[in-house]
């Protein structure tokens, strides 16, 4: 009895193998890419090239792609807008956000009171999911997950984000086209 | 243009001043020659590596070298410097002599080939040796020396197996190439290359059309012997890590390289030179006719390229489609299918020539019979070989369905159909059914 049971094969086949039709087909498919990538350079027909010119050509990321956090700022004043409510860190499952607020004394109609204000906002890209709870959760627009990718460092300490770099963004080599 | 094609009647007069006419005729030139050979073919190797890159890349979809140089045209010089600063490693216990002397083998046998080849008419052809086939068959076969040498001495297995592969893949493809030459050199009645190139001026015809089972055949025996995809046994990336070159580093695995792409150039030279006409070209010798003598040794010499480029891309394109034959199937292919169509082809090679000749009466089939320039078909002649090559395919492909009608599937799927398991009566299950008290 045998193990494997392989079919004979039919004369179709056998008038297949004897004029070498797959061999063709598969020559067939690499030239149809070959001429493809000489003519369809973006990939339109699906045989063009594929490969990104990744430093010199940026990406197009998704639109709901979210990347480096950043803290927005007044464009007039280059105040922050951030008030220091520590709702952000209070929605982020991953627990990476640290808000601390330091206390100011302010004069509101003639009264000495004393009120929170943003001193260090401390965001830990190496433990965050990029969820955008904190985005969601931010009542005046300030935090905000941008489409920036490029996350790299060299060391584990430079995964986390200080208010400098959270306000004015990383400084990351930017390659001529 | 024009000034550069003055400039070997200025250099020759230049040379004249210093030596006697018989040193530069019969030293300088050679030399100027072989140099300029050994530059353009290496030239020629390393974009042959560049071209390899960019056409596997297109076919896969990719763009391949992009970033050394436009188009990373550059590439093959940044690997070449690459190579050389690196480390020249020997393994412990290697044959240290042999390890050492295998890589120039290969090289050596690759690029000494190049010295027959004719490139062009005139001067575009180093030297026309009179047994320039047998000596392009003996050198080039000297190439799988160094493999083994190369496997032997590096005392690691891989390279070993790659070694013994390569040893017995020579001797199924080397004798039905030499058997499947001989067809085109009986049209071209001379073992000169030059003077196949010729004939097949003379008829204006390219042997391709009188001989289609050679040219197969001939094409790949060559793929075979230049180890390439789908007979890269003794490579296998996949099985061998990297074959008979595993131990090998720096600029000695880089010799292999280059002899490795060299050698696919001389196969892709010898096949254009003994298939398609060489630098053969329709009225491209009116160039000649009308006085512009180097400017015709240059457009025959682009043909050329051009011929060699065309069976290079095929090499490329061969690659990139078939995935590697099993060890067992390139023997098969190589003794079963290959060797007896290869002597089909000269039986009936023969029989044409001898027929064609036996028509003769009258001048109707050949013009006139020269010494060394091919037969000089007549119209009629070229129909009656075209037609004889038509039947040699029919013949053949009936020949060798009926020799391998029952190897048709390679050995592996035939044994699976004959399995049996061993020790047991027929009829009785392999394992005993559990009844049911024991399951119980």
């Amino acid at each position: 009895m045998p193990l494997v049971a392989v079919p004979k094969p039919t004369l179709t086949q056998k008038l297949k193998r004897f004029f070498m039709v797959d061999l063709l087909k598969g020559l067939a498919v690499t030239l149809g890419f070959n001429i493809g990538a000489l003519t369809d350079r973006d990939a339109v027909a699906g045989k063009g090239i594929y490969t990104e010119q990744y430093p010199k050509v940026r990406p197009d990321v998704a639109p709901r792609f979210h990347g480096a956090p950043r803290l927005n700022m007044d464009p007039e004043t280059h105040d922050t807008l951030c008030i220091a409510c520590n709702l952000c860190a209070l929605a982020c499952p991953e627990d990476c956000i640290d808000v601390i607020p330091m206390d100011v004394e302010v004069v509101v109609a003639g009264k000495p009171r004393r009120k929170k204000v943003l001193d260090e906002f401390i965001f830990d890209t190496s433990r965050c999911m990029f969820c955008a709870l904190c985005q969601e959760a931010c009542p005046t627009y300030c935090l905000e997950l941008t489409q920036d990718f490029e996350l790299a460092t060299y060391s584990r300490a430079g995964f986390v984000w200080n208010r400098e770099m959270l306000e004015q963004g990383r400084e990351t080599v930017k390659y001529k086209s | 243009m024009f000034a550069l094609l003055a400039a070997p009647t200025f250099i020759d007069s230049l040379l004249l001043k210093f030596f006697s006419e018989q040193t530069v005729n019969y030293v300088i030139w050679p030399f100027i020659q072989i140099g300029l050979v050994v530059v353009i073919t290496t030239g020629w190797v390393a974009y042959a590596t560049y071209l390899e890159r960019k056409i596997s890349a297109f076919m896969q979809a990719r763009l391949g070298p992009m970033r050394v140089g436009p188009w990373g045209l550059l590439q093959p010089i940044a690997d070449g410097l690459k190579l050389l600063t690196k480390e020249d490693f020997v393994p412990e216990n290697a044959d240290r002599w042999i390890f050492f002397v295998a890589p120039y083998i290969a090289v050596v046998a690759a690029f000494i080939v190049m010295a027959v080849v004719p490139f062009g008419p005139d001067w575009a052809v180093i030297t026309d040796v009179n047994i320039g086939v047998l000596f392009v068959l003996a050198v080039s076969s000297v190439g799988v020396l160094a493999l083994i040498l190369a496997g032997w001495s590096s005392n690691s297995k891989y390279a070993l197996l790659g070694a013994l592969r390569s040893s017995a893949q020579m001797v199924s493809y080397e004798v039905s190439m030499g058997l499947a030459i001989i067809g085109a050199l009986m049209f071209a009645r001379t073992l000169s290359l030059s003077g196949v190139v010729t004939a097949q001026g003379s008829d204006s015809i390219w042997f391709l059309f009188y001989q289609p089972i050679g040219f197969a055949v001939f094409l790949i025996s060559g793929i075979a012997e230049n180890n390439r995809a789908p007979f890269d046994l003794p490579e296998a990336e996949s099985e061998l890590v990297a074959g008979f070159h595993t131990e090998y580093s720096g600029f000695r695995w880089s010799l292999f390289f280059m002899a490795e792409y060299a050698a696919m150039v001389v196969v892709t030279a010898v096949a254009t030179t003994l298939y398609l006409g060489g630098w053969y070209f329709p009225w491209v010798w009116r160039l000649e006719a009308a006085g512009y003598h180097n400017l015709y040794v240059v457009v025959s010499l682009l043909v050329f390229l051009a011929k060699a480029g065309l069976l290079l891309y095929l090499y490329f394109w061969l690659r990139w489609t078939l995935p590697r034959f099993r060890y067992d199937q390139l023997m098969d292919l190589g003794w079963k299918w290959m060797l007896p169509a290869a002597l089909i082809n000269i039986v009936v090679t023969a029989i044409g020539v001898a027929v064609i000749q036996g028509l003769n009466g009258g001048g109707r089939t050949i013009d006139q019979v020269q010494v060394s320039s091919g037969l000089g078909l007549t119209a009629t002649g070229k129909a009656i070989a075209i037609g004889f090559g038509i039947v040699n395919l029919l013949l053949t492909a009936g020949i060798l369905s009926l020799i391998n009608w029952r190897s048709r599937d390679f050995n592996l799927k035939k044994q699976r159909r004959q399995i049996r398991l061993v020790d047991l009566p027929k009829g009785k299950p392999a394992v005993a059914p559990v009844s049911s008290e024991s399951a119980v």
